[in-house]
């Protein structure tokens, strides 16, 4: 069953266009995930499935019910029995916690009972007479989640509820919040620019791109085959290269010549014609080892260590190789200028050159 | 941006708000829009010879060389006292910080009556620039004691290490960092000195505005009000022009985040007694004048001179204008700090600068417009009525309500009404549950402020008051006129009780409330800001 389904959705603002037909269905129960550079309008896309923004055109159907058609049909937030818990739980700072989460309940003799129900549910029992600015970020971000799940709504938005979180607690906040509404057994859509976040949380992953949705699939999925190179580049780190792609004769799975030997790849098109093309290789996939036993010497640049992995920058001593990201179990720390041998485990993702030309999503750093 | 926006409503708001800000846009501009149809009327013909008799030039001359001189006076003592108080070690710095800002609850007249009663031949030009630069200095030092109090310490850190010297520190970084300040106190001051009235008749010298007062009450002459009224307006119009010019795109502010630091109190060293001494005698002069001059009355006068019950009749009455006068006053305000803030867009923004206008407004304006209109379109039927007075108070003293409202509104984050909409909440119960209680403070500040300034109003009151009432300000006027100084004195010293101390502990409650919520992690929401945010927002004519 379908909870959520957004066709062709639009909006601007000014002449700014923020969504350009984006497409987008969200199976009853599941916890869906909109990941996005900042500015690429994903929270925008949220507030629009919330009713805070009116679309310029397309539609939002919530279970059966039009909600939005961009023309005459629009239902006020109000209406449309949603949860919503915003950037930094936005709690009503002039009421005790209690208050807080039995706003959207009618008054009488089952409020008080169901407040504290609710905030035994994500661990706040007791809290209910605390006012927020008594509570720590994710005490506050917990009771938003109390708040927005007490009118029992089809479906949840989280618009980037961790980001103010400090990062030794949003780990924990994060899986506890997966936990309650795993269990709530509501629709959930949460919008991120965290990687991590959407790829640890959600079941199905939607990146948002030039007001578009670039991919939508697994968090598996959309890792280890994204559909163009700049998705790569934005899902995790990722050294592209250069190749040409044969299918030798009889044999079904295509083959990518690479510095590295001949490498089996996925994905490649069934009707693609042989040529140039680019390939995706992530950095735990490369291995370390020996130069001698190895097909590709290199030279190690720098070496980030950070406790439970680190990340190695080598350079090739082949001059047509750009410098490549190498994925390690912490072990020893590697010297820089040592020269060590690189392999390449399991198989590749491929893109024949015309797909490979798509802009990146947005700017990366490390993953830490 | 967007995300200030109500929804369904798609650019300009809903329409019952924008019918009641244009309704209340259309009462506050009345005296300027009557002022300007008044002037047809009476033709250009009759009007020059008015606008060019030499009696003009002599009071133009008065006016505008007293505000000149006033305003650059206190200029430099409000800012050179908020440095002493803000950054240096000067013995009592609390004590002081209190002192040398209660002269401004004190009515004007209420100085000069108090210098006069001391010192009798006290009076001509030079007496009106001390009195009017002690009366309202502390609307320069409040909101420069804010700026230096919220500036970076580390930029005069930062200064010093490349090479400047102490002078030069205070002057490019402290008053650099301050002069937005310094100029939004400064056109408050001048605008003060051109609407002034009793200070000035009791010492005798007479301005545009103590003239057109006389034209009025003595002649009843409707033209020559006119023709001075127009003049006051263009003073007032141009200080705000000239402002807004002066301000331009200048912008003090703090990059980087995170609270600035206790900054290390500059040493005095040998300096500290003759400081020591300079602002105690400002405080001496500005407070201890009045003050003990009021006091001394009182004993003196024993309770043969103080009076009767009409004074407790005064009080109930200055109570009931003030509190009418702060009620329409906030109301009033409401529907267009909602709009300025959720809807930003030129239509609104005309709203409020129109409304700002009024600034420019002498008090006597609106009175003598009120009574015009009054007399003329409405054969006399509402003039000296009790909502009249009311609503002129409202109007005078409307950019106060508007301020405080809309820094109220303006740090009421719109997102917790939207997730009170996102819980099922209809719009009209969010507003009740969530906006009006998060606004609650800046709207009792908006109160507060019409309050107090309506509690001590005398010129437009002493015009439009009914003919049987009596507010502690006319009942003052009306013993000091007839010279009987003991029996001003308690009418003086219940207004300087009514005005001084609550302001003080109004101004002490506004300056810890945001650090209050910033400390609750959420969204700083409710508190009005500063009350000098409000006194230095109120030059802001955008």
């Amino acid at each position: 069953m379908t909870e959520l389904a957004v066709r062709g959705a639009r909006k601007s603002f000014g002449t700014l266009e923020v969504l350009d037909g984006v497409d987008l269905t969200v199976p009853a129960g599941s916890f869906t995930a909109i990941l996005g550079a900042s500015g690429s309008g994903k929270t925008t896309l949220l507030r629009i499935i919330a009713g805070f923004e009116r679309l310029d055109g397309g539609t939002v159907v919530l279970g059966t019910e039009p909600v939005d058609d961009g023309r005459h049909t629009f239902v006020p937030s109000e209406h449309r029995h949603i949860g919503y818990v915003p950037q930094e739980g936005a709690l009503f700072p002039h009421l005790s916690v209690g208050r807080n989460v039995g706003f959207g309940l009618p008054r009488g003799p089952n409020r008080r009972a169901r407040v504290l129900e609710l905030l035994d549910m994500v661990g706040l029992s007791g809290l209910h007479r605390r006012y927020p600015h008594q509570l720590s970020g994710g005490q506050q971000q917990r009771v938003a989640l109390a708040r927005a799940l007490a009118t029992d709504p089809e479906i949840v938005l989280l618009d980037e509820p961790f980001a103010s979180l400090d990062a030794s607690l949003r780990a924990s906040v994060r899986s506890e919040v997966h936990d309650v509404l795993h269990r709530a057994g509501t629709t959930s859509i949460l919008v991120t620019h965290d990687q991590d976040e959407a790829l640890s949380m959600a079941d199905q992953v939607a990146v948002l791109r030039d007001g578009v949705i670039a991919q939508l699939d697994t968090p598996a999925g959309i890792y280890q085959r994204p559909l163009d190179p700049g998705l790569a580049q934005f899902l995790g780190e990722s050294n592209v290269l250069h190749v040409r792609v044969e299918r030798p004769a009889g044999e079904r799975a295509a083959i990518a010549a690479t510095p590295f030997g001949a490498l089996a790849v996925e994905g490649w098109p069934s009707k693609a014609a042989p040529g140039p093309a680019q390939v995706l290789i992530r950095p735990e996939q490369l291995v370390i080892g020996e130069a001698a036993r190895s097909a590709l010497v290199a030279t190690v640049e720098s070496y980030e260590y950070y406790g439970h992995d680190a990340v190695v920058r080598v350079h090739p001593q082949s001059d047509e190789l750009p410098d490549l990201i190498v994925r390690v179990t912490g072990g020893t720390p590697l010297v820089t200028g040592a020269r060590v041998g690189l392999s390449v485990a399991g198989s590749v993702v491929a893109w024949p050159h015309e797909a490979a030309h798509r802009d990146r999503v947005g700017p990366r750093g490390p993953r830490a | 941006m967007h995300h200030h926006r109500w929804p369904g409503h798609r650019r300009y708001g809903p329409p019952a708000l924008i019918a009641a800000a244009l309704a209340v846009a259309v009462v506050v501009l009345t005296p300027v829009v009557f002022l300007i149809v008044q002037a047809f009327q009476t033709g250009w013909s009759t009007l020059q010879p008015l606008l060019f008799r030499s009696l003009t030039g002599e009071l133009l001359w008065h006016t505008v060389s007293l505000t000149a001189v006033v305003t650059v006076l206190c200029a430099g003592l409000g800012t050179v006292l908020a440095w002493f108080v803000e950054r240096t070690d000067l013995p009592g710095r609390r004590i002081w910080a209190v002192l040398v800002v209660i002269p401004l609850g004190i009515p004007d007249f209420v100085v000069s009556f108090g210098w006069r009663a001391i010192f009798p031949s006290f009076g001509g030009y030079w007496a009106a620039v001390l009195v009017m630069t002690l009366a309202v200095y502390p609307l320069v030092y409040l909101p420069v004691a804010a700026n230096i109090r919220n500036a970076d310490p580390a930029q005069e850190e930062v200064a010093r290490s490349l090479g400047l010297g102490r002078f030069a520190t205070f002057w490019k970084v402290t008053v650099g960092q301050a002069r937005l300040a310094v100029l939004g106190g400064s056109v408050l001051v001048a605008l003060v000195c051109l609407a002034e009235f009793g200070a000035f008749e009791i010492l005798g010298f007479s301005t545009l505005t103590t003239e057109a007062y006389t034209e009025f009450k003595v002649g009843f002459d409707t033209a020559a009000g006119c023709a001075f009224s127009l003049i006051l307006v263009g003073l007032g119009a141009i200080l705000l022009v000239g402002e807004g010019a002066a301000r331009g795109k200048g912008r003090a502010a703090r990059t980087g985040s995170g609270a600035p630091r206790a900054m290390r109190p500059r040493r005095l060293g040998r300096g500290t007694l003759p400081v020591l001494g300079g602002v105690a005698g400002v405080v001496v002069l500005a407070l201890g004048v009045p003050v003990g001059a009021i006091v001394y009355l009182i004993v003196q006068g024993g309770s043969s001179t103080v009076p009767n019950t009409s004074i407790w009749g005064a009080t109930v009455t200055t109570f009931g204008y003030a509190a009418g006068a702060g009620l329409v006053g906030t109301i009033g305000a409401l529907p267009i700090a909602l709009l300025s803030v959720r809807f930003p867009g030129r239509p609104v923004r005309i709203f409020e600068g129109a409304s700002m206008l009024v600034l420019a407004v002498p008090g006597i304006v609106v009175a003598l417009t009120a009574a015009y209109v009054t007399v003329h379109f409405l054969e006399g039927r509402w003039y000296q009525t009790t909502p009249l007075l009311i609503l002129a108070y409202a109007v005078m003293f409307f950019p106060m309500a508007i301020v405080a409202v809309r820094s109220a509104v303006a740090r009421a984050p719109v997102g917790l009404e939207e997730v009170g909409h996102s819980l099922g909440v209809r719009r009209r119960s969010v507003f009740w549950r969530v906006t009006l209680p998060l606004i609650a403070p800046g709207l009792a500040a908006a109160f507060c402020l019409v309050f107090l300034e309506t509690a001590t109003e005398l010129t437009a009151t002493l015009i439009l008051i009914p003919t049987n009432a009596n507010t502690l300000a006319t009942g003052f006027w009306a013993q000091q006129t007839n010279l009987s100084y003991g029996a001003a004195a308690p009418y003086a010293g219940l207004m300087v009780l009514i005005a001084a101390v609550p302001s003080y502990v109004l101004g002490r409650w506004f300056d810890r409330l945001p650090a209050r919520s910033a400390a609750a992690g959420v969204a700083p929401a409710g508190p009005a800001g500063t009350a000098t945010e409000v006194l230095a927002g109120a030059t802001m004519a955008r």
